[in-house]
């Protein structure tokens, strides 16, 4: 079968809110072009065409975020949002910050200003999208989703599309019968919009050297389910954040709790992925969040629906890669626009798309698409609200480098000095750097060469729930007769070097039941099913032999997140 | 030949299920849909018969606005038009309505193999294509796994029980439900996609097929939709093997009852 090729003008690659937004905007800034340049007698810009290519099922089928959302760049993108009857759960109206100690919960007496989410909307990310997905494609841009990019297209260093992934190929390689080739779409500018940890930006940075002289990218995982609760119960835009148990003084993160409509209940634990014991488990210690008397409390009587799982880029400013150059940019959480003291990107995705749609404009107006023509998107971005939010918090993940109680004086300090706090600017550390040997928390293997493991955790079905439970109300779904999508360059390493040193951390990391070990006749076997992934990378972030790289599977395969 | 395949849009297969405040049928809040199984090997069985005899394949869809994205997947696979019946008279409807639109649509396009699936995925009835058949005047085969164009005739090929097949000879145009998993499904390709964008859908409702909206009242009415009742039990049985294997045998006899 012949190898399908299209060329388009601008290629958007992942249909989330970054893109969304792009694509969206790129449309209408053109048509004002053109109705100027009609009125003036100016040049038109003809026959544009937008694509916007995503690798889950639908458009909207692996959205997942928190979320609560500050609404502003909706509003600039389509000011009739309401009409349109966009999904907003809730302004929200309820808000609640609090210390959990294993035992008790202490509310904070006053909302401390970074997480007054006064005038911010409760959303389901998820719902948000599934509703611009059409709106967008109205306007007059293709959404193709089922394809996603498997590869950067090239001419020299300068980019000149994507291939997408093949499809038909069974688990040993070979093709099946419905063999069909991975598509080339040419375009002048490739938008890569492919959120936290995106496979193809994490290889093109690496090639063109973007993060050259920048802090690592820090990450954290996000785990959440979605209950609901008897009527009545919940209250919509209630907004409510935990710091504290069950994680550790040295474990950045906390939990979140958001009332939605029609009684379902939004909970989640965010999960710093720079963290020194290899056994942490963000899905375990989210059903220790859960055990808590005070999130049990509001969880009885409830049942379980939905489960999914994300990764968050936190660097923030300092971690940036240089995010545009000879045919591409780079928007949204791909390339770290993301407020991590706020806990907030959607607007930031949002805005860098927009924004780069101006860029965008210009050079299709000027129709040179090179690395100073395309910088216009950096000036953009520097003289917009999104630098300077990115600017005040651009220490923020770092003060908490040697623990919680440190960090919150220090961030304190820092919100006090616009940013500065006290040492100045800081520089980060891979998480996966960070992660420390057995023989620091004291559980070597044993002379039998028995493997140590974490206490085993009680799975109720009730608050609690198994990985594999969970990741059944993802909705998760991939093809069985494909080649693993996460690829182990050494597996060697897995067993000779990692049992040994970390007790092999892929089984705790991932919130997906993706890796196990098996024991089998005497030797230990890594076996992977990747059946179950959800797409949140945290594998390929968090190997602290940096072995996993995660590509992208056969179209439409992944979670089907439905209000997440 | 002239091939019409129905493709009826369903939820989607895993997912979460939530009776409805009236405890009639499911929630549709909340719901992701694909085309029903059979279905789609009903489309595929359609555009491989084109591939070898030419002619054309319409892909026909009952329902909502959303189910347009069916009609749309289908002709990005390579389905060459759409039709599209749409009505709020379409809502509610039984098997019977719902084969009663069908028929009177595909009587008015006319055709030489009217295609369905073997049954839905969410009511399972199986009985749509055959009542098609029924008010068409047409000849029908069930359960099909190969359709062997002649002229002006048909051999199909039918699945029985216990592994057995049986092979029928009828004159066409006729009526065939088809089995899931009979051929590989193809997958739409991008050029596929672009080129589904020109093609035609046509959209039908009650006055366009003349239909008269009292003769869709439903026969059928869901009363109640609940979740089953767990009763299956699971024993241990203890013991030296031979102990077991007498306890076993006795439950087997006794409680289970399998002899």
């Amino acid at each position: 079968m012949e190898r399908d090729s299209l060329e388009v003008d601008v290629l958007f690659v992942g249909a989330g809110p970054a893109s969304l937004a792009g694509a969206m905007r790129l449309r209408q800034l053109i048509n004002k072009h053109n109705e100027e340049a009609e009125a003036n007698g100016g040049k038109k810009l003809d026959e544009i065409t937008i694509a916007v290519i995503e690798k889950g099922r639908e458009v909207g089928s692996h959205m997942i975020s928190g979320a609560v959302m500050d609404i502003r760049p909706l509003e600039e993108l389509l000011p009739d949002f309401r009409e349109r009857g966009a999904p907003l759960e809730s302004e929200v109206t309820v808000e609640d910050v609090s210390y959990l100690t294993r035992r008790f919960k202490i509310r904070s007496p006053i909302i401390p200003p970074p997480l007054d989410n006064h005038g911010k909307y409760v959303v389901s990310l998820n719902k948000l999208i599934r509703w611009l997905g059409p709106i967008v494609e109205e306007s007059d841009v293709m959404l193709i989703p089922e394809f996603p990019g498997a590869e950067m297209l090239y001419d020299g260093d300068r980019v000149i599309g994507v291939r997408t992934g093949d499809k038909g190929v069974g688990k040993d390689g070979e093709e099946k019968d419905n063999f069909a080739p991975g598509a080339d779409i040419f375009a002048k500018v490739t938008v890569l919009g492919e959120g936290s940890r995106g496979s193809l930006t994490k290889k093109h940075v690496e090639r063109l050297k973007l993060d050259e002289g920048r802090n690592p990218q820090v990450y954290a995982a996000g785990v959440k389910e979605i209950w609901e609760l008897p009527k009545g119960r919940v209250t919509p835009g209630f907004v409510m954040h935990t710091l504290g148990y069950p994680l550790p003084n040295d474990t950045f993160g906390g939990g979140f709790v958001y009332g939605m409509q029609n009684d379902l209940l939004d909970i989640g634990l965010v999960v710093g992925l720079d963290y020194q014991d290899p056994f942490t488990d963000p899905h375990r210690l989210f059903q220790q969040f859960k055990q808590h008397p005070a999130i049990a409390k509001m969880l009885e009587g409830g049942k379980m629906l939905y489960y999914g799982a994300k990764t968050i880029p936190e660097g923030g400013l300092f971690s940036q890669p240089k995010y545009y150059g000879d045919g591409f940019l780079i928007i949204g959480d791909s390339a770290s626009f993301l407020n991590s003291q706020k806990l907030k990107g959607i607007h930031m995705a949002m805005k860098s798309g927009m924004l780069a749609a101006e860029a965008i404009l210009e050079a299709l107006v000027a129709d040179r698409y090179d690395n100073e023509t395309l910088r216009k998107f950096e000036t953009l971005v520097r003289e917009s609200f999104v630098h300077k939010e990115l600017y005040e918090v651009r220490n923020f993940h770092q003060a908490f480098r040697h623990g919680r109680r440190w960090g919150l004086i220090e961030s304190g300090l820092q919100y006090l000095t616009g940013g500065f706090g006290l040492l100045g600017d800081l520089e980060t550390e891979a998480g996966h750097e960070k992660m420390k040997k057995l023989h620091v928390f004291n559980r070597m293997p044993k002379r039998s060469g028995e493997v140590p493991e974490p206490e085993p955790v009680k799975y109720d079905n009730q608050i609690t729930f198994d990985k594999v439970t969970d990741v059944y109300r993802s909705g998760t779904e991939h093809d069985e007769d494909q080649p693993s999508h996460l690829k182990i360059l050494d597996f060697n390493i897995c067993i000779n070097r990692c049992t040994q040193e970390y007790g092999n951390p892929c089984q705790y990391f991932c919130p997906a039941a993706v890796y196990e070990v098996e024991e089998s006749g005497g030797g230990r076997k890594p076996k992977i099913n990747f059946s179950n992934c959800v797409h949140c990378k945290t594998c390929d972030i968090s190997d602290p032999y940096q072995i996993i790289d995660w590509v992208t599977p056969e179209g439409g395969g992944g979670p089907n997140y439905i209000n997440l | 030949m002239k091939i019409i395949v129905c493709l009826k849009q369903v939820p989607k297969n895993d997912s979460i299920l939530r009776i409805n405040d009236q405890g009639n049928w499911i929630q549709d809040r909340d719901l992701t849909y694909e085309i029903n199984e059979s279905d789609a090997y009903g489309l595929e069985a359609a555009l491989q018969l084109k591939e070898k005899q030419g002619g054309e394949v319409i892909a026909l869809s009952l329902g909502p606005a959303r189910v347009q994205s069916v009609i749309k997947e289908a002709l990005a696979r390579g389905a060459d038009r759409g039709i599209h019946l749409e009505d709020p008279a379409f809502d509610k409807l039984d098997a019977y309505g719902i084969a009663a639109v069908i028929s009177a649509a595909a009587k008015a396009e006319g055709f030489d193999l009217l295609l369905t699936g073997l049954q839905s995925d969410d009511y399972g009835f199986a009985q749509t294509g055959v009542i098609a058949a029924e008010l068409l005047g047409l000849p029908h085969a069930t359960i099909v796994m190969d359709v062997q164009p002649g002229d002006g005739s048909l051999r199909v090929k039918r699945e029985l029980e216990n592994g057995y097949f049986q092979w029928v000879s009828m004159p066409a145009p006729a009526v065939l439900t088809i089995q899931s998993g009979i051929n590989t499904l193809r997958y739409a390709t991008l050029k596929g996609i672009m080129g589904a964008k020109k093609k035609e859908i046509k959209k039908l409702d009650v006055t366009a097929l003349g239909i008269d909206k009292a003769a869709l009242a439903p026969r059928m009415e869901f009363l109640r939709v609940y979740v089953p009742q767990k009763s299956k039990q699971t024993q241990f049985i203890e013991g030296s093997p031979a102990e077991i294997a007498a306890s076993l045998m006795e439950k087997l006899r006794n409680e289970a009852r399998v002899f």
